[in-house]
């Protein structure tokens, strides 16, 4: 293993709350430019994993290290910093609402930088494009936008420091199909032409089976699959037979479907 | 660090300098490009792309001594070639890595659209925002009207039919609004009492006359002070939780899934409310008469040589019927715009969850204003009948 090229490393951690133990020594490392699924059934602490990983929530016990800072043992200036290399979707975007959305993109570049108006807004409107956005979408209100929108302004958001990986929590769901395919395409285009490393939690097979390089699978508290889909699809446990058996009878009938018209 | 912008304008490109090198070939100009053009070098970036001088167009751009470059350093790049009036698309962008190259194609293809200009603050002029402001202090009369009216058309409704009374949810309401709030009524109103005996107190002291503080209290606080200050208190309490909790159902859909389920928001949601609020609020009023007259004769006793005997003689001579009736009966009519205010603010909330605090505000300062007119109105009229 290039040890060099991990950016993120989860050691052993362990999460109680209360007599509950979500993670009872979860443990992985994530290489750079990789584009990582975190899947597992709900309430197996993959959202509460994420939110260790960038600092949010403290686990019980372990370590964890992004771009080689210890999350929770580093200095609040050095979390700081190593905040602002990556970047972070929330599962309904978590938009600042009262402001628009090329407002909602430029408030970490007028944070954390000091660019001159004639150059931050064009990179905003940069940001904007690369999300997939329309250029009229940033001078929209996040309530004027439809679901799918929103997630896109929430990755434009996250882009807006130039990030090195960003975290996605649940990307695609409440999409419909044909958006959450093109999101999916968004997030493959981020990993391949901008170089970014990428982990999401996520419950959606196809984007499992299209567009993620890696696949890490959490239940009891362990992770008990990490490797490509296909190799993790034949893994001989209960719930991932379940998981995978879902899409082979949805394909099945859609197939027929297809057919048929 | 120090940005040291060494431009050199000469052919010797073994790269001395930082950022940008301008050499003057044959075929026209090309750019030298080295180190790390990121985000957080862009000050100086963009400042050594500005001294780089004036020269034949640039017709290529060399990135192999590049070791890093970003999508605003990219942006950037093409930025300074548009400025000089050189289409990017005719550079030859030679010897990048791969994934440089593949940058600079990302963003050549998504930064073409500079037509949307930058956004910019709307400052009106006061007369202007004194018209919008207006309008929709206009608009939001004629809605509260409109929904006032509903809200009458539901009580006729439930009058013809009582069944739809929704007891549960009406009582539950009533402890909400009414019984949890005795404690901070009880509280102000026993001050009030105490801070009105003692300054009445001060004067009256001066002409021996002190036993008429019992009726300066008693009426003051039964016709004025206890309605006013009760109402304030619950349209700060009662009305902003009225929106907060109506609008976050609006937003939650909780609002719809009711109607969905065949249900009628107004028998479920709102005439509990309305109700419960214009029967509670004449019994707070009440209890604060109660309290106030408490503070006022624990004052006077301690600092009036008043008796508490002769503080409760006196006042079953001034407090008569009348004066209890007149605050009692502009209590209902206090929580009537109290409640329909908190409940039409809560209810017009958006998909916004913004429009909760906006809301929850404006709901406060209408109701406590409505409550201010309406004593006005009520002094000029119980004036004009000679009550």
């Amino acid at each position: 293993m290039a040890a060099a090229d991990s950016i993120i490393e989860v050691e052993n951690v362990v999460t109680r709350f209360g007599a509950q133990t979500v993670h009872d020594g979860v443990s992985f490392s994530i290489r750079r430019g990789e584009l990582v699924g975190l899947i597992g059934s709900s309430g197996t602490g993959k959202s509460v994993l994420l939110r260790e990983m960038i600092g949010l929530s403290r686990p019980t016990g372990g370590a964890i290290r992004v771009f080689g800072t210890d999350v929770w043992a580093a200095p609040a200036d050095e979390l700081a910093a190593m905040r602002r290399r990556f970047g972070m979707m929330f599962q309904d975007g978590a938009l600042f609402s009262s402001l628009d959305v090329a407002h909602n993109v430029a408030v970490p570049l007028m944070e954390h930088t000091d660019l001159a108006p004639d150059f931050l807004w064009p990179l905003v409107r940069l940001r904007i494009a690369l999300a997939g956005l329309p250029p009229d979408a940033g001078a929209k209100m996040p309530s004027e936008l439809s679901g799918g929108m929103r997630k896109r302004a929430a990755i434009a958001r996250a882009l807006a420091l130039e990030p090195e990986a960003i975290f996605l929590d649940e990307p695609t769901s409440g999409l419909d199909p044909i958006t959450a395919r093109a999101f999916d395409r968004l997030v493959r285009f981020l990993v391949d032409d901008l170089g970014i490393t990428i982990v999401i939690v996520t419950h959606d097979l196809d984007t499992l089976l299209t567009v993620v390089d890696r696949v890490i699978v959490l239940a009891n508290g362990k992770v008990i699959g990490d490797g490509p889909v296909k190799e993790v699809m034949v893994l001989d446990d209960p719930w991932v037979r379940s998981y995978f058996s879902v899409r082979t009878m949805a394909q099945g009938t859609g197939e027929r479907g297809d057919h048929g018209t | 660090m120090l940005h040291s912008t060494a431009v050199t304008d000469t052919s010797d490109s073994g790269g001395s300098g930082r950022w940008v090198e301008l050499e003057n070939a044959a075929r026209g100009a090309i750019l030298h490009l080295s180190g790390e053009w990121r985000l957080a070098s862009l000050t100086a970036i963009q400042h050594a792309l500005r001294a780089v001088p004036n020269s034949d167009p640039v017709v290529s751009v060399e990135g192999g001594a590049l070791t890093a470059l970003d999508t605003a350093g990219a942006l950037s790049l093409l930025r300074h070639l548009r400025s000089l009036a050189i289409d990017p698309a005719t550079v030859d962008f030679a010897g990048f890595a791969p994934a440089h190259r593949r940058v600079i194609e990302v963003v050549m293809d998504n930064s073409l659209s500079d037509a949307t200009s930058d956004p910019r603050v709307h400052r009106r002029n006061a007369i202007a925002a004194l018209g919008v402001q207006t309008e929709s202090l206009g608009r939001l009369m004629a809605g509260h009207l409109n929904f006032f009216g509903y809200v009458a058309a539901g009580f006729a409704r439930m009058i013809m039919h009582p069944r739809n009374l929704r007891l549960h949810e009406l009582a539950a309401q009533f402890k909400q609004v009414g019984i949890s709030a005795i404690p901070v009524v009880s509280l102000v109103t026993f001050l009030i009492g105490v801070v009105f005996a003692y300054l009445l107190g001060l004067q009256a002291e001066r002409y021996g006359a002190s036993i008429f503080v019992v009726d300066g209290v008693a009426i003051g606080m039964a016709r004025e002070f206890s309605p006013i200050l009760v109402a304030v208190i619950i349209a700060g309490r009662s009305g902003a939780a009225f929106t907060a909790q109506l609008g976050t159902m609006k937003l939650t859909e909780e609002t719809d899934a009711i109607r969905a389920l065949g249900l009628s928001p107004m028998d479920v949601l709102v005439l509990p409310r309305v109700i419960a609020l214009v029967v509670a609020l004449p019994l707070l009023v009440f209890v604060g008469d109660v309290m106030s007259n408490l503070g006022a004769m624990a004052m006077a006793v301690a600092t009036l040589d008043l008796t508490a005997s002769s503080y409760i003689e006196r006042l079953s001579l001034a407090l008569t019927t009348r004066h209890l009736a007149v605050g009692l009966w502009k209590a209902p009519v206090f929580a009537l715009f109290i409640s329909v205010i908190g409940i039409r603010m809560g209810m017009s909330v958006n998909r916004d969850t913004r429009a909760i605090g906006i809301n929850t505000t404006s709901t406060v300062v209408q109701g406590i204003v409505s409550v201010i007119l309406l004593d006005a109105l009520f002094a000029v009229i119980l004036q004009e009948l000679d009550i």
